[in-house]
């Protein structure tokens, strides 16, 4: 029975080419867009989970009072560590891990190389599992001078000799040696480093580090509860433990809590001290969009299929009367579908083959299908039936329940299987208006983002590292200079740190007329003469710093607008302000807000300081009057003649910009792509219903044309059903599309503001595909011969 | 082996009772050729439909072979056709999608007869009805007269004891009628299966031994042919 069943299922198939086609490949693109998404979401969700500790390691989290909000850094004080190892039960072990800094040189023989380099404690290894090619994680980090690197770093440095045991140069100046070579890192990790350095060394470095207190939060810590260790316990032991150490930081709130590593990748975002999703609500919306995909393919099939019902409904009638039941004439349609499904899986596998290299670059980053894996096997094969059973479940039921005499009598399906399909049309066409919108709305806050006034020019404004001979100063102006009477920039100042992220903050700063209670937080960075220049920020009052007042390397401030409003200063320039245990330092200018850290959110008071000392970034602006590729040669040059031991690497500004907008392209490219192919798979099934009727309709558009009705009158009447069933669709899907993307720009200090464009965009989109695709099959039904339809009746 | 008492079938259409049979009762033995006559829309085709159990009549009581086939569940009326009826159709309702060979095997795959025996049977029907080289032609490949003749094949693969056949030569031309309605009358002579036939044509009703006549859904007349 199975096999005639299978064999007549390929016959079915083979006989209706047309419809197998666009069933199959409707299948095909949904469950490739389905596929490709939760192997997306799989990759995210994948992160950190590859430790054998994964569930028990935990990284120390700090809620402090901010500008009078709670905020959460995963930055505490670098005594916590070892002092609640010791003084709490449940913890078994902990580590220290410095911030990370950017790439620090390192040297062998004439490979210069700018490596990414983490201090941990030699804990870390114990804690984390990595997988040693040399070495092992007791004696990886027992000395300062140790240094364990990965597997792609040692090739880099060492080429094929055996690192193990053999030196490296720090900085120029230090010489470690290699104990440990690691396998590289996945790239689904969050912790990244390409060199490991122990905690002793970053003493070594900065003898400060052992007399910060515990005010000072300068690294981040791990740690390892117990197998047998209760993490609410802990959590209530740890909350207070700084605290109870430095009773006057209270005021600034001050608790620890335990937040597990192998969730921090997916909820990053904290607010008011508790942990408030990230990544994670992505991740969702993504999981929704790719069963939203399947379903309209599903749907697709639904239709289709119920659609050739007429077809086949003389076949179920006769197997009836010859004695079969209704069970097996619902497997027959159920293997029909499960071989299509299969088919389809099949195609959408050669899809994602050939367009997951495309994918991956286009997202920056690496998803590979492991073929061997039991999980993705379960997947594909999970798929598979899903697909093929909810999609031949409508027809297997609806078909099989035909009773035999009206069937045989000539009956034309019923009307009321209609209404179901129409309901799925109307499903079908919302979910993928309601993507079309997202996508209009998502890419016009990216537009919007992108061309909102930065307020400096990031055109041909470029960073480099300070570091070997530029720490001397002499030596920095004579580079600037140089590369002035080369013609490679116009201007150049120094800055704290890199130009598009964040820096340091302070409490510590009051100003007349600060209210007692006032625990506003300021930014604050180091700048060298010609900041405005370089950048491009306008000076709203007062002036830059100037070489030629001597106060300005010493006493002088530059506040930004939003500071100005912190301070509520009226009259800022002239304004004297105590930051600390310097002496007062004066306000000489109040430069305009620009937005170079986030675009999406509120600019932050920040106020500037004169130092070249602090500052670990050259700022050019490189001469406009010649190419990039150009000034980018030109301080090459120049660098590698008068540092010659660093090799220099030019950033652009520019770069960094658009990096922060990364997670929103995502989105962008996603929505964009996937609501196309829902659209697109929408069509399909809509196609397949104006068959259906067209079908079903033939011989009473035959009579009206004997009657006299002409082409245009039957096209109205043929496609006025179809359009009622996509403007009730876009009732429905608009004011859902509405809430959702007010809720999604609600995260945005800068937005659009949403306007009925989009809106009318879907809907004029919507009606107009839907026309195309319905007229395509009833304008073949309205030409076509009145008698032939009426003969066989 | 049939027997109808009082069957009435109508169709309430807003309180109004559009009577399709009335009051029909009658018996029909074993190995008999019964055809059924009647103006178009006289309810032949529904009493036919009663009989071979597709349509519930909605008063009155069905014996077939002695069970009351009106109170048996879908599962037992399955069973029941199975095991004892064989349809031919008017437009002989061959599965498109199934090859000569495979429509005759359809029933016995339902049946859940053994590969050999199955093989065996259809051998045997191929042979007599002189199709076997058409066996893997599929029915749009064939001519009206022969696609009437597998229907035929098919109804009797399950080895029925009755025959129920709803105008069976309607669609063919006169040579191919004859034909056929000499083949039912030595399957009913030689075999003892009973056929009950719906038809128009009064040459037709002639073959079989038996003469419904029916009109406005009431048995007119009930005449025996004489041979």
């Amino acid at each position: 029975m199975f096999k005639l069943n299978l064999k007549i299922a390929l016959r079915n198939l083979w006989k209706h080419k047309g419809f197998t086609l666009i069933n199959v490949g409707g299948l095909a693109i949904g469950m490739a867009c389905c596929l490709m998404l939760l192997l997306y979401v799989n990759y995210e969700w994948s992160f950190d989970k590859h430790y054998k500790n994964a569930d028990k390691v935990y990284f120390a989290a700090l809620n402090l009072k901010f500008n009078g909000k709670l905020a959460t850094t995963m930055a505490v004080p670098n005594k916590l560590a070892n002092a609640a190892t010791t003084e709490l039960p449940g913890i078994k072990s902990a580590a220290r891990m410095s911030m990370p800094g950017g790439p620090k040189l390192y040297s062998h023989d004439q490979n210069h190389f700018k490596l990414e380099a983490l201090s941990v404690d030699p804990d870390f290894l114990k804690i984390l599992d990595h997988k040693f090619i040399y070495g092992n994680p007791e004696t990886a980090l027992a000395e300062p001078n140790n240094v364990l690197i990965s597997a792609s770093t040692a090739k880099k440095l060492f080429g094929d000799q055996n690192p193990l045991g053999q030196s490296i140069t720090y900085d120029n100046k230090k010489s470690l040696k290699v104990t440990a070579v690691i396998e590289d890192l996945p790239k689904n990790q969050t912790i990244r480093f390409d060199v490991l350095q122990p905690w002793t060394f970053l003493e070594q470095e900065n003898p400060a580090e052992k007399e910060y207190g515990w005010g000072a939060i300068t690294c981040l810590t791990l740690f390892q509860l117990k197998d047998n260790a209760n993490l609410e316990a802990t959590n209530t032991a740890i909350k207070n433990f700084v605290v109870n150490k430095e009773p006057n930081l209270k005021e600034m709130t001050y608790q620890i809590f335990l937040f597990p590593l192998a969730k921090y990748h997916l909820y990053d975002n904290f607010n008011n001290g508790k942990s408030a999703g990230g990544k994670i609500d992505q991740l969702r919306l993504f999981v929704f969009l790719a069963i939203c995909v399947l379903l309209i393919a599903c749907i697709n099939y639904m239709n289709l299929s119920t659609a050739k019902s007429e077809k086949r409904a003389r076949e179920v009638g006769v197997r009836k009367a010859l004695g079969s039941t209704r069970n097996t004439i619902m497997g027959q349609f159920m293997i029909e579908s499960l071989l299509l499904s299969v088919l389809a899986m099949a195609i959408a596998f050669i899809i994602l083959e050939v367009s997951l290299p495309y994918f991956n670059n286009l997202l920056d980053i690496s998803i590979r299908i492991d073929y061997g894996s039991y999980q993705f096997c379960g997947l594909l094969l999970g798929i598979v039936l899903f697909t093929g059973l909810l999609a031949g479940s409508y027809p297997a039921f609806y078909l099989s329940s035909f009773i035999p005499v009206k069937v045989l009598k000539g009956f034309k399906g019923s009307s009321g299987s209609l209404s179901i399909r129409k309901t799925l049309v109307v499903v079908q066409f919302s979910l993928s208006i309601c993507m079309i919108i997202s996508a209009i709305v998502i890419y016009s806050q990216i537009q919007h983002l992108k061309n909102k006034p930065l307020g400096f020019d990031q055109t041909a404004l470029a960073q480099i590292d300070l570091e070997g001979e530029w720490t001397k100063p002499e030596k920095l102006s004579l580079f600037k200079s140089e590369l002035q009477r080369v013609g490679a920039i116009t201007a150049a100042t120094e800055y704290a740190g890199s130009f598009t992220r964040g820096g340091s903050i302070t409490g510590d700063i009051s100003w007349p007329g600060k209210p007692k209670n006032d625990v506003s937080i300021i930014n604050y960075r180091s700048t060298g003469f010609d900041f405005a220049k370089t950048t491009g920020v306008k000076i709203v009052a007062g002036r830059d710093f100037d070489p030629k007042f001597s106060a300005d390397t010493a006493t002088s401030l530059l506040l930004n607008q939003t500071a100005v409003k912190t301070m509520e200063l009226k009259n800022p320039v002239g304004t004297v302000i105590h930051w600390g245990d310097n002496p007062p330092l004066k306000v000489v200018g109040v430069v305009q807000d620009y937005s170079n850290e986030s675009l999406a959110s509120k600019i932050q008071p920040t106020v500037y300081y004169y130092n070249i000392k602090t500052s670990q970034v050259l700022l050019l602006k490189l001469n406009p009057a010649q190419s990039l590729s150009t000034s980018v040669e030109a301080i090459k040059s120049v660098s590698s003649r008068l540092n010659p031991a660093y090799p220099v690497e030019v950033k652009m500004v520019s770069q960094g910009m658009a990096e922060k907008l990364r997670s929103e392209k995502l989105l962008s490219v996603l929505s964009n792509l996937f609501g196309g192919f829902a659209i697109f798979i929408s069509c399909l099934g809509l196609l397949g219903l104006a068959l259906y009727t067209a079908e079903q309709r033939s011989k009473e558009i035959s009579i009206r044309k004997v009657l006299g009705a002409n082409l245009s009158d039957i096209l109205i009447l043929l496609n006025k059903d179809f359009m009622k069933l996509v403007v009730i669709a876009n009732l429905i899907a608009i004011p859902a599309a509405y809430i959702l993307v007010a809720k999604w720009l609600e995260k945005y200090d800068y937005k659009i503001s949403i306007n009925p464009w989009p809106f009318l965009l879907a809907l004029l989109t919507s009606v107009l595909i839907a026309l195309i695709t319905v007229s395509m099959q009833t304008f073949k039904v309205a030409k076509a011969n009145a008698v032939d339809a009426l003969k066989y009746e | 082996m049939i027997q109808l008492t009082n069957i009435e079938k109508y169709y309430a259409n807003k309180g109004v009772k559009n009577y399709v049979l009335r009051l029909v009762t009658t018996t029909i033995n074993q190995g008999e050729f019964v055809s059924i006559m009647g103006p178009s829309g006289a309810g032949k085709s529904t009493l036919l439909n009663i009989i071979g159990m597709l349509e519930e009549p909605t008063y009155g009581t069905y014996h077939f072979m002695g069970e009351d086939v009106t109170s048996l569940s879908e599962r037992k009326r399955i069973e029941l056709y199975r095991n004892h009826i064989g349809f031919v159709f008017q437009a002989y309702h061959l599965i498109d999608e199934m090859t000569v060979y495979e429509n005759i095997e359809a029933p016995l795959l339902y049946k859940k007869v053994g590969s050999a025996e199955r093989a065996s049977r259809i051998a045997d029907l191929l042979d007599r009805f002189n199709i076997v080289a058409k066996k893997d032609l599929f029915p749009n490949q064939l001519s009206g007269g022969q696609q009437q003749l597998v229907g035929i094949a098919r109804a009797l693969a399950a080895q029925p004891s009755i025959i129920l056949a709803d105008e069976p030569t309607g669609n063919l031309q006169s040579a191919q009628a004859e034909e056929i309605m000499s083949l039912f009358k030595k399957l009913n002579e030689e075999e003892g299966i009973t056929i009950i036939q719906v038809t128009h044509s009064e040459k037709n009703a002639q073959y079989g031994n038996r003469i419904l006549h029916i009109a406005d859904g009431v048995v007119k007349e009930d005449v025996a042919v004489l041979s």
